[in-house]
């Protein structure tokens, strides 16, 4: 009896294993560049967000806007080459304030999730 | 999980006749397996919940839950609940749903007793008003506790009870700057009306789950550089309420749920204490976990749409 329940739990947990490595899921905003509600004291060049699954490029985008609700990105969204987790966008030098980043994105597997977060530029 | 009664166990005691059991109807929230669908509002993530239901009606499998809690009675009976739900989209917004508990039930002096309670069938239309900009939503649906379908050894009803239900969910990332930190709080509840077939009380079902998403706060309101696994729970409290209306139903019976909820790409564990609100509900602490399996995720190509319609 002892050993039938580890080998049942053993494979409950091969089954959890191999979710995790062949499966697909909504993409959530893993972490992102600047940091979600950050100050920096630099205009940063770029908006990096990593999500937690890779990207539908033609169904998923950034969009950069200042306090006043102007988009202040170049408008160049693309997902990197080299990972496709990471959408990006570039931007000009942004004076101080707070810039709203919202970005919308589809995951390989088609499934739509959205959000947006703030930076401040000192 | 969805708010359902919980019979006390009528115990036969070995010289075949009933033993004592209480005739007020248990406490919501006992661990029935309910699926709680999980859906998006906008920006918001609203997890699937455990002692009451929320407002989504998207394909899901919640296997297992498994329950433990003892009765209000004198001497109280243990009853560990395993259930199982299965919600499946059937047009856009609108899903079904099957829920099943196997009960086995002890009693101080008495044998022991175990079998089916009641099935459940439900339906639940999503989206009946929505605002994304407002992480807010209304939904209704109804539950058939199927009369009979259980054993009649742990008490289930042997007449059916139908319960029309309102769900309403509400997330607060629409809170000003000054509140930021309050933003990833979210409150979903619902209030339903026990409709028995026989000369059982009318009931009001009623609930509340206040939740604060730590995944939200980390990805919409401040990185403060939480790690692993804490960035992906969602501390909670539920309410769950019961309160008789008419035939001498008794006084109102419920628990408040205490817990956490862990989200996975595929999957979310929840744990909650069971705490009885008066003594009519029990006297003793209680516990539940449930796994539920977000089964579009790992199979999009099956699940995750409806079968007839597009979402689109």
């Amino acid at each position: 009896m002892k050993t039938n329940s580890i080998q049942r739990w053993s494979l409950i947990g091969v089954f959890f294993l191999a979710l995790q490595s062949t499966a697909w899921a909504h993409a959530f905003l893993d972490h992102a560049e600047p940091k979600v509600g950050s100050t920096v004291t630099n205009s940063p060049a770029e908006v990096k967000i990593w999500f937690t699954q890779e990207l539908e490029p033609a169904f998923s985008s950034i969009e950069v806007q200042n306090a006043q609700g102007k988009e202040v990105d170049k408008k160049d969204v693309h997902v990197d080459a080299k990972d496709k987790s990471l959408l990006e966008v570039s931007l000009p030098q942004l004076p101080a304030g707070t810039y709203t980043v919202a970005w919308h994105v589809v995951s390989v597997d088609t499934h739509r999730t959205q959000g947006h977060f703030e930076f401040t530029v000192k | 999980m969805k708010n359902r009664k919980r019979k006390l166990a009528v115990l036969k005691n070995g010289r075949g006749r009933l033993a004592a059991s209480s005739a007020v109807f248990a406490v919501v929230g006992l661990g029935a397996a309910a699926a709680h669908a999980h859906g998006f509002v906008g920006d918001r993530f609203f997890p699937p919940t455990i002692a009451t239901d929320d407002p989504f009606a998207t394909d899901e499998l919640l296997l297992p839950s498994v329950s433990y809690f003892k009765s209000a009675d004198s001497p109280p009976i243990g009853t560990t609940d395993v259930g199982f739900e299965f919600d499946k989209e059937i047009f856009p917004k609108f899903a079904l749903g099957i829920s099943g508990d196997w009960l086995d039930q002890t009693q101080a002096g008495q044998p022991s007793a175990n079998g089916w309670d009641d099935f459940v069938l439900s339906a639940k239309y999503q989206s009946l008003w929505q605002s994304d900009e407002h992480e807010a939503i209304i939904s209704v649906g109804a539950e058939w506790e199927i009369g009979g379908s259980g054993s009649k050894q742990v008490g289930a009803d042997p007449t059916s009870t139908f319960t029309p239900t309102i769900y309403f969910g509400k997330g607060f990332g629409d809170l000003p700057d000054a509140l930021s930190y309050a933003r990833p709080f979210a409150l979903t509840g619902t209030l339903g009306e026990d409709l028995p077939t026989s000369a059982e009380p009318n009931n009001l079902e009623w609930g509340l789950a206040l939740e604060y998403s730590l995944p939200y706060l980390q990805s919409q309101v401040k990185d403060i550089g939480l790690p692993a696994p804490f960035k992906d729970m969602i501390p909670l409290v539920e309410f769950s309420f019961t309160s008789p209306e008419n035939r001498d139903g008794g006084e109102t019976t419920g628990t408040i749920n205490p817990g956490v909820l862990y989200e996975s790409k595929y999957f979310q564990i929840g744990a909650e204490a069971i705490v009885p609100v008066n003594n009519a509900s029990g006297h003793d602490v209680g516990a539940i976990v449930q796994l539920e399996i977000f089964i579009d995720d790992i199979w999009p190509k099956v699940f995750g749409h409806p079968l007839i319609g597009s979402d689109n």
